[in-house]
């Protein structure tokens, strides 16, 4: 008898086995939290890439990292899409104050950021890419939040539209900083100038083109449907594959687009219902796959320094929404419902590192080593505390929560 | 609480109350933002009578003491221009109709005051489902005796009103076939249908203490009448309009019930009795369910006639009094409409044939609104 069909030697797992256990994992610890305790479920599945990251079994590590960023890329087009599609140029037209809240609120995080670091560390390179990088909330986690307990009201609409404003302004200066590094590294001014320029006019060009195919297909199929899902996955992937042919952001073309979308078709855009369960299973990949680059020996370099930038950015970011509140509309309960809720980071800050990390690695590691320790505890925490500033506006619509 | 006296006010005055839903303007759902708007509102320091109702999706504006029609619209738009104003700054839409197309009842919140919350004790989920829209329509009177004489008079228009207003085909996303479903809800309420029949109003004041003294209701409030007299104010109310899709319609409906009031309290055409409630109801179902094409029993002659026919009548006979009260172009656009049976509930049966989706038909509500 020939057993030569049976594998040889020591059993072999390779990278997809990896991903099927963090899978795994992180939706049973998620739907575990969710349960039994209420807590959001991006906790759990953020908790379950923890656990499975270096800092834990190390059954995933930054190793596989190629391979896990067409997963963490695609979610985050997805993502970021369906946000612009929740932002109406129009209210910004109406309310201009939510605008000038946003840059207040930002500049004020930039700032405070920016200040503490520098205070400590004497770097102005460093306190300038981790201060742009925390400018920006995640739309993954609170996405994921007020879907779940089908938040409504005014709080969690501007959380859409701040937090839209914020990573764009998070990612034009994080590239604007990476461009003035290349002046400072090879002395090339003009690259400098050029380099955030292409980014920005490049994804607006992209985002414009997405928008009008996605329009023009809207006359031939319902979106919400079952076809209309396969046809808005073939979109917004091959729109992920021009954005990395072009070397563009992979998050501002599709929120430009989603925002051009609504602004020219202000119909009610209904997210697939299918369409939902795909991006969910993505979202859990996304958020189980945000440790695998932290480990014992950064939060040990950037740890302490990472809480401390955290206090200063949560005042930063609930001052600047506190101050134009009145003006532009919100209760003081919803203003301090809206500072705590703007706080969660995580994959667009992840990526910002890795950008930085693969054109500078001795100096992205130095980033990473704060960043990412504020992340992770984001992570855990974040999606807890928008859940509670939810509750405490009043605006969930799901039982028990 | 006793009944109090009746406050005499000026004849056929009008005050007219819409009660609106609030929707968001992703989905086009309801959205519990009734506080918010208010508190906007208030900011603009106008003496515009805007006030919450009993969940956090709906607002209630009204309009002053007017004369006429045109006075009716001025104020309306008035008012519907500043609350726009406030809504498109929290970016939320406005909308008419009687109905929410899809809303879950369950869904909704009260609002926090003190009588809403003891209404939410009373009726439980009777309380949530009473998210419906209507337009409520004050006529002053001069004294108690004639204001019941009106109330008693006006039943027999009440499937014209109903009809010429119906807004509400669609509950909790179905096609009910009703032209207006909102008054089914009305319905489920023990204290809701008719005022009893009494013509004088120590004999009305005998009735409500008599009720009062079961301990079942406190004020006139708690009286979910389709008409009901309002001696605070010296008016009656008639409740059983849908709230239009345009507050045009809104004032002409108002025009239309003025010039009614007054044929009945000018010319006096009939003696209101007891035995006109026997067809009450039915004629009241027949408007619901079936708008212009029901069928209308006449309580005097037991004649059955449709009730397109029956309100084209009507029309003949208030003729000059709509020319009196300079509402003859409004009736006239009502009469347009009974011949062309154009009625809000159509158009929205329409646009959802056009859409296939109740949420941009609830968009094109908002829009319609604003037009």
């Amino acid at each position: 008898m020939d057993f030569s069909f049976l594998s040889t030697g020591p059993l072999k797992f390779d990278f997809l086995m990896r991903i099927a256990i963090a899978l795994l994992a992180a939706s049973l610890l998620g739907e575990g939290l969710w349960r039994f305790a209420r807590l959001p479920r991006v906790s759990g599945y953020a908790l379950a890439g923890l656990v499975l990251g270096p800092l834990g079994l190390g059954w995933l590590d930054a190793h596989d990292l190629p391979y896990y960023r067409v997963i963490i890329d695609f979610s985050l087009t997805l993502l970021f899409f369906e946000l612009g599609i929740q932002v109406h140029a129009r209210w910004l037209r109406d309310n201009p104050w939510i605008i000038v809240s946003s840059l207040l609120e930002s500049f004020l995080t930039f700032c405070a950021v920016f200040a503490a670091l520098y205070l400590t560390q004497r770097d102005i390179r460093l306190a300038a890419s981790v201060a742009a990088i925390a400018m920006g909330t995640s739309p993954a986690v609170i996405m994921r939040v007020v879907a779940e307990i089908r938040a409504q009201g005014q709080v969690a609409q501007r959380l859409f539209v701040l937090c839209a404003l914020n990573v764009t302004y998070s990612v034009i200066f994080s590239k604007l900083i990476i461009g003035s590094l290349h002046g400072v590294f090879n002395g090339d001014w003009l690259a400098a100038v050029i380099h955030p320029l292409y980014l920005f006019l490049g994804s607006v060009g992209v985002g414009a083109v997405l928008a009008l195919t996605f329009k023009w297909l809207r006359g031939f199929f319902d979106l919400s449907d079952e076809q209309g899902v396969a046809v808005l996955f073939g979109l917004l992937l091959l729109t992920l594959s021009v954005l990395e042919a072009l070397s563009l952001p992979v998050v501002l073309a599709p929120l430009l687009a989603g925002v051009m979308v609504k602004f020219l078709d202000p119909r009610p855009h209904l997210w697939p219902r299918n369409f939902g369960t795909a991006g969910a299973i993505l979202c859990i990949m996304l958020f189980a796959l945000m440790g695998v680059s932290l480990t014992w020996k950064g939060i040990a370099m950037g740890g302490l320094t990472a809480l401390a930038l955290l206090g200063v950015r949560q005042v930063a970011k609930s001052v600047g929404v506190m101050l134009l509140g009145p003006v532009s509309g919100l209760s003081v309960r919803q203003m301090l419902a809206l500072g705590w809720a703007l706080s969660p980071m995580s994959a667009v800050a992840f990526l910002l590192v890795e950008d930085i990390r693969t054109l500078f690695p001795a100096f992205g590691a130095q980033v990473g080593s704060i960043v990412l320790p504020m992340m992770v505890i984001l992570e855990l925490l974040g999606p807890i505390v928008v859940q509670l500033a939810l509750r405490y506006s009043g605006e969930t619509r799901k039982k028990g929560t | 609480m006793a009944l109090g006296l009746f406050k005499s006010s000026s004849p056929l005055t009008l005050g007219v109350e819409l009660e609106l839903q609030i929707v968001n303007t992703h989905d086009y759902d309801l959205v519990a933002s009734a506080p918010d708007l208010l508190r906007l509102l208030a900011k603009k320091k106008k003496p515009w009578d805007v006030k919450p109702e009993i969940t956090m999706s709906m607002i209630e504006m009204a309009t002053g003491i007017c004369e006429h029609y045109s006075d009716v619209l001025t104020q309306l738009e008035e008012i519907q221009e500043g609350m726009l104003d406030c809504a498109d700054r929290l970016n939320i839409g406005i909308c008419g109709g009687g109905t929410h197309g899809f809303q879950h009842w369950g869904e909704r919140k009260i609002f926090a005051t003190p009588r809403f919350s003891q209404l939410s004790d009373i009726y439980g989920y009777l309380a949530k489902q009473f998210t419906i829209f209507g337009q409520h329509v004050h006529v002053g009177c001069s004294d108690p005796e004639v204001s019941l004489y009106t109330l008693h008079g006006l039943s027999r228009f009440i499937p014209h009103f109903i009809a010429l207003s119906a807004a509400s085909p669609f509950v909790q996303g179905h096609d009910t076939g009703f032209q207006s479903a909102r008054l089914n809800s009305v319905f489920a309420f023990p204290l809701s249908g008719r005022a009893p029949f009494v013509e004088t109003w120590a004999d009305f004041s005998q009735y409500f203490n008599a009720m009062a003294a079961t301990g079942i209701v406190k004020s006139m409030k708690d009286f979910y009448w389709d008409i009901r007299p309002k001696p605070e104010y010296g008016t009656i109310e008639v409740r059983v309009m849908d709230t239009p899709l345009t507050i045009t319609r809104a004032a002409q409906l108002a025009a239309f019930i003025q010039a009614v009031a007054r044929y009945l309290i000018i010319e006096r055409p009939f003696q209101p009795r007891e035995n006109d409630y026997l067809v009450y109801t039915f004629n009241r179902f027949q408007a619901c369910r079936f708008g212009y094409e029901g069928t209308y029993v006449d309580p005097q002659s037991n004649e059955h006639r449709t009730l397109s026919e029956e309100i084209l009548l009507t029309l003949d006979k208030i003729e000059p009094h709509a020319i009196e009260l300079h509402g003859d172009e409004a009736c006239a656009a009502l009469r347009r409409d009974v011949l062309t049976s154009s009625s809000d509930a159509a158009l929205l049966r329409k646009e959802w044939d056009e859409t296939a989706s109740l949420s941009e038909t609830v968009q094109r509500q908002c829009l319609r609104w604003r037009a």
